[in-house]
């Protein structure tokens, strides 16, 4: 079988699609699984974040025209700034309005 | 050829991460829990979309996940706001 360059691109692309793919699966299974919701949000947002990056890539490796490439790593730049910073939010106001069950000291005590 | 099965499998691999967002929206007792579950469902739908796109080179549609993207950041914001004021 020979494959040109333009072959081998379309396959680490769609290897990079489904890689991105099963990171938002063990993700979903996270949210369904942890117990707690700080858990949750950490299982929501880390793997999306990394998942975006390489569905963005993938698709961007895939398509391979300019307005194509530019969209997708806006999206992943987007996703990178709002995935930690959207789930900073919730943890925080988590923190301080629904005051859950913690496991462990809680470090942030003498804050407020 | 490989890559369109792989196209395949990672709409598979999609659509049970859906599912599985969705039982936490439907089972989460608190606020916070479904926002989080949204946002994951949002985020699968993206991808969808991205793979979706990369699939039959449709880079017009990669517009709307940038678009759909800073909703759901400004969305999150949003309720993370009403939680801390009113509770969840």
């Amino acid at each position: 079988m020979i494959v040109g360059a333009s072959g081998w691109l379309d396959v680490l692309g769609g290897v990079g699609l489904l890689a991105g793919s099963l990171l938002i699966l063990i993700a979903a299974v996270g949210v369904v699984r942890f117990d707690d919701v700080y858990s949750r949000i950490h299982a929501a947002a880390k793997a999306p974040t990394l998942a975006v990056l390489l569905v963005g890539g993938g698709a961007g490796l895939t398509i391979r025209t300019t307005q194509a490439v530019v969209a997708a790593l806006l999206v992943v730049v987007l996703q990178m700034i709002a995935g930690p910073v959207g789930g900073h939010l919730l943890g925080r106001s988590v923190y301080r309005r629904l005051r859950p069950e913690l496991d462990g000291p809680d470090e942030l005590a003498a804050e407020d | 050829m490989i890559a369109s099965a792989l196209v395949a499998l990672s709409f598979v691999v999609l659509s049970l991460a859906a599912t599985l967002f969705l039982v936490r929206l439907l089972m989460g007792p608190s606020v916070p829990d479904r926002v989080v579950a949204a946002d994951g469902l949002l985020i699968t739908v993206s991808c969808g979309v991205l793979v979706a796109a990369a699939d039959r080179a449709v880079s017009v549609a990669i517009d709307t996940v940038v678009v759909v993207a800073l909703l759901g950041f400004i969305a999150t914001g949003v309720v993370a706001r009403y939680v801390e004021q009113r509770g969840g």
